[in-house]
């Protein structure tokens, strides 16, 4: 043994090749070790949550830069790379993702894409909502600008699943989620969507509500057309439901009672709110016109055409504002039909009877005050009137035989009256027109029945 | 340190050989032995160089090239002590040879 201590003071020699063999492996190996030990630390972070991972290897120490989504998360992600075999030091770089305050996320439809915008909480999730936007849109282009941010709201994923499965329902727009508050903008596909949405937000999970919806709808579009030449009135457009449908086309049907009436309605919903408040009494001005468009867009009403003499025209454009709804607005833009030849009295009395066979002046039950649809009716018998300027008129108000005679006969008196002075209101002269009333003296029909007694129940207008 | 001798096994078979060559010359060779006060004066710096490794001091490629150098001293030196064990072993057995005849 001591000759070996001796000997080893002369192996000094040996450490010049041992050196130069260290040059050639530190040459050789630095760069493949690093590879391999980066290699290896990618591998171990594989399962990790983080985000914006980067691996730098020096020698055998590496440097972790990521951004983790928990302390926890970033803590084990260390410690996974330092368990790696091989390295020597783990320079920790990483950091906690940042905190979002407020925690916003959003989602923006255009005219080509859906763009995925704000923050998400973790990479995995912000997958899971541009599969499910690519999935609720097939074929749309899905942009995605979404960071990664701490601090969502709990629940936060079914919430923005929701609103994505929503998208569908906008043309243009933008849903986002600020914390626990819902704001929706812009303009939906469809009439009703804006209601739709809101119905399907009603589901979005505890811990959010709708802050805001400022979703419009496209116009609400209701139209009627009068044609004197094919003696129809075409309605188009939209009804809110099967129900007011049916009010629609019935007060059509009783107003235009010498018109055909064509139904091209279909119901959506969507309508604008007193919506048959607003159209029923513009049937009744267009109702008045010989011929005429009205177009009813969301609260917007526009009436046009030719009224049958001046008084009406004036009639149409101040009072069809007043009787529809607050908020309503009313465009009128109402003209007046040339006056017709004038003719003889007898012709009148054929042109009364004519158009009084095809409908009846109708009352409210029980009282003298004229019907909303008989207006159109009358506003021909005015017509009429003023084109035999010579004659003069009997209006003859006859009841049924329901009730006491006395009465009757003034409801019926009363009623005649009531038509005289809208005739009067027209402009024509009073002195022309006389009120009669036979109460139930004059039947035409047996009062047994409900169909005579309606028969029975009339005015009559009689050339003198 | 089991990662190094398997990544590296090949240098350090290298670093062996050398010592082992060296060893076996070791206990013919002529030249001068290391002074006493020199071979502390190398125990010390070796020592120092452990002692800094160990404590990760150097950084990044330094300190693995200073790593890989104090593991290749370690074939080396165990093959210049077989080496020079060997050779003492022959040349004695000569030796003894000699002197009988």
């Amino acid at each position: 043994m001591r000759g070996l201590f001796r000997w080893s003071g002369k192996w000094w020699p040996g450490v010049i090749p041992l050196i130069v063999l260290w040059g050639f492996a530190a040459w050789t190996s630095t760069v493949p070790l690093e590879n391999d030990l980066a290699g290896r630390s990618s591998a171990a972070l594989k399962g990790a949550v983080l985000d914006k991972t980067s691996i730098a290897v020096d020698g055998r120490d590496v440097s972790l830069r990521a951004d983790a989504f928990s302390e926890a998360g970033r803590r084990d992600a260390v410690s996974a790379v330092d368990a790696v075999a091989g390295v020597r030091l783990v320079n920790d770089q990483t950091r906690l993702v940042p905190e979002a305050k407020p925690f916003v996320w959003s989602a923006e439809r255009d005219v080509v894409r859906v763009t995925l915008a704000g923050s998400a909480p973790l990479p995995a999730l912000k997958g899971r909502l541009m599969e499910a936007t690519r999935a609720a849109l097939p074929g749309v282009e899905v942009a995605d600008q979404m960071g990664l941010a701490r601090g969502a709201p709990p629940r936060f994923e079914d919430a923005a699943l929701l609103l994505i499965g929503q998208i569908g329902k906008l043309k243009d727009g933008r849903f986002t989620i600020s914390d626990g508050d819902v704001t929706l903008t812009g303009m939906a596909r469809e009439l009703g969507g804006r209601e739709a949405l809101a119905a399907a937000l009603g589901k979005l999970p505890d811990g959010f509500k709708v802050a805001n919806n400022e979703v419009k709808a496209p116009p609400y579009i209701f139209q009627a057309y009068k044609d004197p030449v094919a003696v129809t009135v075409t309605l188009a457009g939209n009804v809110p439901d099967e129900n007011i449908h049916a009010v629609v086309v019935g007060s059509s049907s009783r107003k235009f009672f010498n018109e055909k009436v064509v139904d091209n309605l279909k119901n959506s919903v969507g309508a604008p709110t007193n919506f048959v408040n607003a159209v029923v009494p513009a049937l009744g001005a267009l109702s008045r016109l010989s011929t005429g468009t009205l177009v009813v867009s969301d609260r917007d009403i526009k009436i046009s055409g030719d009224a049958l003499y001046d008084a009406a025209a004036a009639q149409i454009r101040t009072g069809l504002a007043k009787e529809v709804p607050q908020g309503w607005q009313v465009k009128a833009e109402i003209t007046v039909k040339p006056a017709a030849a004038p003719v003889d009295p007898t012709v009148c009395q054929q042109l009364f009877t004519n158009v009084l066979g095809k409908a009846k002046i109708r009352f409210e039950t029980g009282r003298s005050d004229l019907d909303r649809d008989s207006t159109g009716l009358l506003d021909r018998m005015v017509e009429i009137a003023f084109r035999c300027p010579a004659a003069n008129v009997e209006i003859i108000g006859h009841t049924d035989g329901e009730g006491d005679a006395a009465a009757n006969q003034v409801l019926s008196q009363k009623r005649a009256q009531a038509v005289v002075d809208y005739l009067t209101r027209a402009g024509l002269p009073a002195d022309r027109f006389s009120a009669i009333g036979y109460g139930s003296t004059q039947p035409v029909a047996s009062n047994d029945t409900g169909d005579g007694r309606a028969q029975n129940r009339r005015i009559e207008f009689v050339v003198r | 340190m089991a990662y190094l001798v398997a990544f590296h096994w090949g240098w350090l078979a290298g670093a062996f050989a050398i010592g082992l060559a060296m060893g076996w010359v070791a206990v013919v060779h002529r030249a001068p032995g290391v002074s006493g006060w020199l071979t502390w004066l190398l125990a010390a710096l070796a020592a120092g160089l452990v002692a800094a490794t160990a404590a990760c001091i150097v950084p990044g490629r330094a300190g693995y090239w200073l790593e890989l150098l104090l593991i290749l001293f370690v074939p080396y030196l165990l093959g210049c002590a077989i080496g020079t064990w060997l050779r003492a072993l022959v040349v004695t057995r000569s030796m003894r040879q000699r002197s009988a005849a």
